[in-house]
């Protein structure tokens, strides 16, 4: 999978738990819990969702590495390349 | 949904929060009480629980702290029930204050709390939460809740003191889970914990019983493992 697909499959799983939210405006380098309004409940419906679509494990000990845009792309992607 | 029926449903909706928690200031003599709970072993025992199972079956912080809630309330009758026309009615059905995308607050119950196991809450608490954002709640969800939670999560506030939503007669609010300075048996450790309040009313308890309370859920929440199992 390319990067530019890598971002548009989490940029939609991201838009169906904050339909709110233009996901063409996030800045990819700044925290995205300070630009979308995750609760703990959404995060976590938000890494079921990758995990179901893109079949990556995404251990709960690595969520503090999924800070920003880049972050979780750049994740995947090296679980994805893995 | 059409952005013109999200506005006039939000309206609707501001409108009879407006009018609930006006009431609930007019009628109900409220007092607060507040409580710092450490959650060092809560989390420890809750990342090792998770770092087993599958993505789809991870349990959150919050339905721990929903347990403890409803386990001690199950003593404390006069924290949890329907104060009505004069009298009062204990019961025990926890409701959960979920903020809706677009503004607004919903806080339905989750029947038999206090009885489930945990993964068996997350998986209610979870399904609610779905529910209530698409709009399909049972009416029974709606008018059940005895006694309300309200948790503020990672991006809220240090603590809330919530207004009651009548006829209930006590709410229970969860602040931000963050790394606190505690002093413990004559030492400083730095321990993730969380401010807890209690909102109740004066009509059935006094803050006495409301403070026993607050020690009995904090207690509940330093022995994890047992209150996690099923009817706890």
């Amino acid at each position: 999978m390319t990067t530019d697909n890598l971002r548009s499959a989490v940029l939609a799983e991201l838009a169906r738990i904050a339909p709110e939210v233009d996901t063409e405006a996030l800045e990819p380098a700044t925290p995205l819990r300070d630009q979308v309004d995750l609760d703990s409940m959404d995060w976590l419906n938000f890494i079921i969702a990758l995990h179901t679509r893109l079949k990556v494990d995404i251990p709960e000990a690595d969520y503090a590495r999924l800070v920003t845009l880049n972050d979780v792309i750049g994740y995947l992607g090296g679980k994805l390349k893995a | 949904m059409a952005p013109a029926a999200a506005k006039s449903r939000a309206a609707e909706m501001r409108k009879t929060i407006a009018a609930a928690m006006a009431r609930a200031k007019r009628e109900i003599p409220h007092y607060y009480l507040a409580e710092t709970i450490p959650l060092a072993a809560a989390s420890d025992w809750l990342t090792a629980f998770n770092a087993g199972r599958p993505v789809t079956e991870r349990v959150l912080m919050a339905a721990l702290l929903l347990k403890a809630v409803a386990v001690a309330a199950r003593r404390f009758p006069e924290i949890s029930g329907f104060y009505r026309d004069g009298a009062y009615a204990p019961a025990v059905h926890v409701g959960v204050a979920i903020s809706l995308r677009g503004g607004g607050l919903i806080a339905p119950a989750i029947h038999d709390t206090a009885e489930r196991d945990l993964p068996d809450l997350m998986r209610a608490l979870s399904d609610l939460v779905q529910r209530a954002r698409a709009g399909s709640l049972r009416s029974s969800e709606l008018s059940d809740p005895t006694l309300t939670v309200t948790n503020l999560g990672e991006q809220g506030s240090d603590e809330v003191f919530g207004v009651i939503y009548p006829p209930q007669v006590a709410l229970v609010g969860f602040g931000r889970i963050g790394e606190q300075v505690i002093a413990d048996h004559g030492a400083i450790r730095v321990v993730p914990a969380v401010r807890v309040s209690l909102s109740a009313d004066h009509r059935v308890s006094d803050g006495h019983r409301g403070a026993q309370f607050l020690t009995r859920l904090r207690a509940l929440l330093q022995d994890p493992e047992t209150l996690a199992k099923a009817g706890t």
